[in-house]
């Protein structure tokens, strides 16, 4: 991750930090050869407006999506790998995420260093990269005439890179200070780090994207050119690009430089199913902290599952603006200073999370009442028609604004690319968040908010009186 | 390659947003983008936490969010109900010299979203009972920032740098302050900041300049600049005459937040344009710059390193950040301050400042290839009194700067001797080795507990 202070590094990083993805990265088969040049021929889908997608897939496993958008002499090109920290093991966690950091690093054809600067001295925006559970990106957005430069950088990195001991030590360096920064010294990070792994038990999702401590103290510069091996390759990416750019042009362009990489035969490994939760958890932490501080989570499904648009109207009901209800119940009422929730996006089944920043001198008791009230009130009483309309305009909303520049479209395009393998979807669940019921809510509330599925971290401050 | 991205640049000069002045005195522009049903309406005030009276400090804060909190003819309740009726975003931003009210809103809902921001914005009621609520809840946010490390660490250096001068006071206030303010107070600074000759209109979207231009002439008749004092400018701040270090003490860190710095440039100084170029080569944000290098590439001391300059109608700050774990603070330390006395005896290299010149050219469009960054431009430009268009003049001065201005800037700015330190960490375990580090008196060292506002 490059930490240029950026606001679009900042919204990234955070992102990165509390939101899940997803992606089955485990493609396996047979070493392919590119016998043939040409991919399949790009399709065109529409997207939002008048913008539309083209589609490309290449004999090597690589895809395609070019968004043509003449605004501005511009273009963002991303690069979505579906590979993320749910492809690691137990002793490794952070493995994924670290060699995300060792992809700035040297190439057989690029000294250390070289990436960056080649980059930089043409006018690079927003070079960065993030990791998730699901996924790994890699960004940037350049003036028009520097398609063929980009994409001659990122297919050698894709292939040839090199890790070396001084420079993986050295990175590995400022991977633990990422950790001290982000989870160790950061009340939010450490919280929400202890409710995943309180959550989940046997699946991925249970370790922080950006790893254990102990597991980042064993890594070896082996075990990343083991990673890289194993998922680097044609066939486990897709590129998106979105600019000014021509659709037939691009797919040449990437044709040029990435046809002749080959697909590789990643291990399938069996990602461990998380079992039910059966009885609530609850954890609670003293920190140095001054007002307290409380999360709560409730297991359910992954993106694609057709109960997500119901989820995502309920998130909308219960927090969506200050006229919402948890809104209304604990910053209203002066329980709390601020309160989200957030039904993430992930591949495998997996949270939906409520977080409350206490007022001076209310307690995180209080919250949790309030929040299981409104809980109960959902799989008791339908959502009113004007509340559904509310929740609706907000998420229409966000939808759009969520589309709102080439890197924001790139971005929605790869996410939903790297969780499903078809963006399509994300479309399709705008249209379905339309038609859902104040039925369908209750439903879900009903089937996935119950005790049993809920976890709890709590935060105290050092030296206070625990209520 | 240079001659290339002026083009590049030229090109977007050409997008630049129309200005408009109508009769009363306040400044409109807006861009009209179809190309998503959304429209975005910023209603900026030409003065900010500045403002704020001795004693009343996040006053001017209190009163743009006291705006969202009731009209003569509606409750908080009734507002928050219809902004998300309509699948809108009103908020408020307070920066030093700006009180900025963001609107955002679905196209079809735009009337009604503009009658509503013209209310809030013309007759707000300041009711008591939510003025004690909101108190409630900025103390609490106040108290909840300063459990965070780097937002704690950026509040405590602003304070330290720029001692009793209002740039060093923070936004939010103090909850000292914050808990004594009045309905009275916050309504008097109302009547002080809101008010047609402070405003200016920016937005882009999907809805025509003409509405905008209406509605904007609407709101400036509601406001018109009546016997309202003219708000004095702040002085200019001056950097302490040594340099000193300030601990931010908090147990138990494993990383320390760090921030090396002194006063800062106007953005229309003349040294300005080589000040940016050679920030750029120290520690503008890219992973060839020497900081970076040394601190992170090199060393792996920090997750981040950079240095940048902030800015105001005065000059701010100039800074370097960065945090390190707290077993290497004292050697970052000593890293940041040597490379930092370094650039100010030789300056920056001649291959440095071919990169940073490239770089910054070749980039500049970014800086108003979006809509949404035109309009941030325009607030800018407008609050800081710069000249129109001066944000999309950044590749024209800096391909004119040469390297002997540059290091010519650097010596004459950069005060080494008069640097202000601060680091949050864990005194007990570093002070000696920080002060050490520093090139500090023991009795020019100050500790604060993390509490303390």
């Amino acid at each position: 991750m490059n930490p240029k202070p950026s606001a679009p590094f900042i919204a990234i990083m955070i992102t990165a930090c509390l939101v899940a993805a997803a992606a089955s990265s485990c493609a396996s088969g047979p070493k392919t050869t590119p016998s043939a040049t040409t991919s399949t021929a790009g399709e065109v889908v529409p997207l939002v407006g008048s913008a539309k997608v083209h589609r490309y897939t290449y004999p090597n496993g690589l895809k395609l999506l070019v968004v043509e958008d003449h605004s501005s002499p511009t273009f963002a090109y991303q690069t979505w790998f579906r590979i993320g920290s749910r492809d690691e093991i137990p002793g490794k966690t952070g493995l994924a995420h670290l060699f995300e950091h060792m992809m700035f690093k040297e190439t057989k054809n690029h000294k250390e260093g070289e990436f960056d600067r080649i980059l930089e001295a043409v006018g690079v925006e927003g070079e960065n990269a993030f990791t998730n559970r699901d996924y790994t990106a890699y960004i940037q957005e350049l003036p028009k005439n520097q398609l063929d430069l980009i994409a001659s950088l990122e297919s050698d990195r894709m292939v040839n890179l090199l890790v070396n001991e001084q420079s993986f030590r050295t990175e590995l360096e400022v991977v633990q200070n990422e950790r001290r920064f982000r989870t160790e010294n950061n009340p939010d990070g450490t919280m929400y780090q202890d409710l995943f792994g309180l959550a989940f038990e046997k699946h991925p999702y249970h370790w922080p994207v950006i790893g254990y401590q102990a597991d980042l103290d064993k890594m070896s510069a082996q075990n990343a050119m083991d990673f890289y091996k194993t998922y680097y390759s044609p066939n486990h990416a897709t590129i998106v690009v979105v600019g000014d750019v021509d659709a037939g042009h691009v797919h040449d362009v990437i044709q040029k430089y990435y046809g002749g990489l080959l697909a590789s035969s990643a291990p399938s490994h069996d990602i461990p199913v998380e079992p039910t939760q059966d009885a609530p958890r609850r954890e609670s932490l003293k920190l140095n902290i001054q007002v307290e501080k409380i999360v709560l989570a409730y297991h359910i499904p992954g993106i694609a599952d057709a109960d997500m648009p119901a989820i995502d109207v309920l998130q909308a009901v219960l927090s969506g603006g200050k006229s919402s209800r948890l809104y209304r119940a604990l910053v209203d009422t002066g329980i709390a200073s601020s309160v989200d929730s957030e039904d993430i996006d992930d591949k495998d089944p997996t949270l939906f999370i409520i977080g409350v920043n206490l007022q001076k001198g209310r307690h995180a008791t209080q919250a949790e009442s309030v929040v299981l009230r409104e809980i109960a009130r959902l799989t008791s009483e339908l959502v009113g028609d004007k509340e559904l309309e509310r929740a609706r305009n907000k998420i229409d909303f966000g939808f759009y604004e969520g589309l709102g520049s080439a890197y924001l479209k790139a971005q929605f395009l790869g996410k939903y690319e790297a969780l499903t393998k078809n963006f399509e979807l994300g479309l399709l669940e705008q249209q379905r968040i339309q038609s859902v019921t104040p039925e369908q809510i209750m439903e879900v509330a009903k089937k996935y908010f119950m005790p049993s599925n809920r976890s709890v971290v709590s935060a105290f401050p050092k030296g206070g009186k625990q209520k | 390659m240079k001659r290339n991205f002026i083009a590049f640049s030229i090109l977007f000069a050409a997008l630049a947003l129309p200005a408009a002045m109508p009769a009363h005195a306040f400044e409109m522009a807006f861009e009209e983008d179809s190309s998503l049903p959304i429209v975005y309406v910023n209603l900026a005030i030409k003065a900010g936490a500045v403002t704020d009276p001795a004693g009343q400090s996040g006053i001017t804060n209190f009163m743009g969010e006291m705006l969202l909190r009731g009209t003569r003819s509606k409750t908080k309740e009734q507002i928050d109900l219809a902004l998300d009726q309509m699948g809108a975003r009103l908020e408020v931003e307070t920066r030093a010299e700006a009180l900025i009210v963001r609107g955002a809103v679905l196209s079809s809902q735009l009337e009604p979203f503009l009658a509503l921001m013209r209310e809030i914005a013309s007759e707000p009621s300041f009711p008591e009972a939510e003025i004690r609520k909101l108190k409630a809840e900025i103390v609490s946010g106040i108290l909840e920032e300063l459990g965070n490390d780097s937002s704690l660490e950026g509040r405590r250096f602003s304070r330290f740098l720029f001692e009793g001068h209002p740039y060093g006071k923070p936004v939010l206030g103090t909850v000292k302050d914050v808990t004594k303010l009045t309905r009275t107070k916050i309504a008097a600074q109302y009547e002080r900041l809101i008010h047609d000759l402070n405003f200016v209109v920016v937005g882009e979207g999907d809805a025509h300049e003409g509405t905008m231009h209406a509605w904007s002439t609407d709101l400036a008749r509601l406001r018109p600049t009546g016997s309202q004092a003219v708000i004095a400018q702040v002085s200019t701040p001056v950097n302490a005459p040594i340099r000193r270090l300030q601990i931010v003490d908090k147990p138990e860190r494993t990383q320390t937040q760090m921030d090396v710095g002194q006063i800062g440039v106007r953005m229309t100084d003349r040294d300005y344009f080589p000040l940016y170029l050679g920030n750029y080569a120290f520690g503008g944000g890219s992973f060839s710059a020497r900081l970076m290098s040394e601190i992170r590439v090199k060393r792996g001391w920090s997750y981040g390193a950079y240095s940048s300059f902030r800015q105001g109608l005065k000059p701010r700050s100039w800074q370097a950040h960065l945090f390190p774990a707290a077993k290497d603070a004292p050697a970052a330390l000593a890293e940041t301050v040597k490379l930092i006395e370094e650039l100010h005896a030789k300056g920056i290299t001649h291959d440095e400042f071919d990169f940073a010149q490239r770089s910054l050219v070749n980039s500049s469009g970014f800086m108003y290839n979006t809509p949404k960054k035109r309009v941030e431009n325009t607030v800018l430009e407008r609050t800081l009194d710069l000249p129109q268009g001066f944000m999309q003049g950044y590749a024209k001065e800096l391909s004119l700067v040469t390297l002997e201005q540059v290091n010519g800037a650097m010596k004459n700015f950069l005060q080494p001797d008069r640097l202000a330190i601060s680091v949050l960490g864990t005194a007990a375990d570093l002070k000696d080795a920080l002060t050490k580090a520093a090139g500090v008196q023991t009795k020019d060292v100050l500790v604060v507990p993390y509490t303390e506002e």
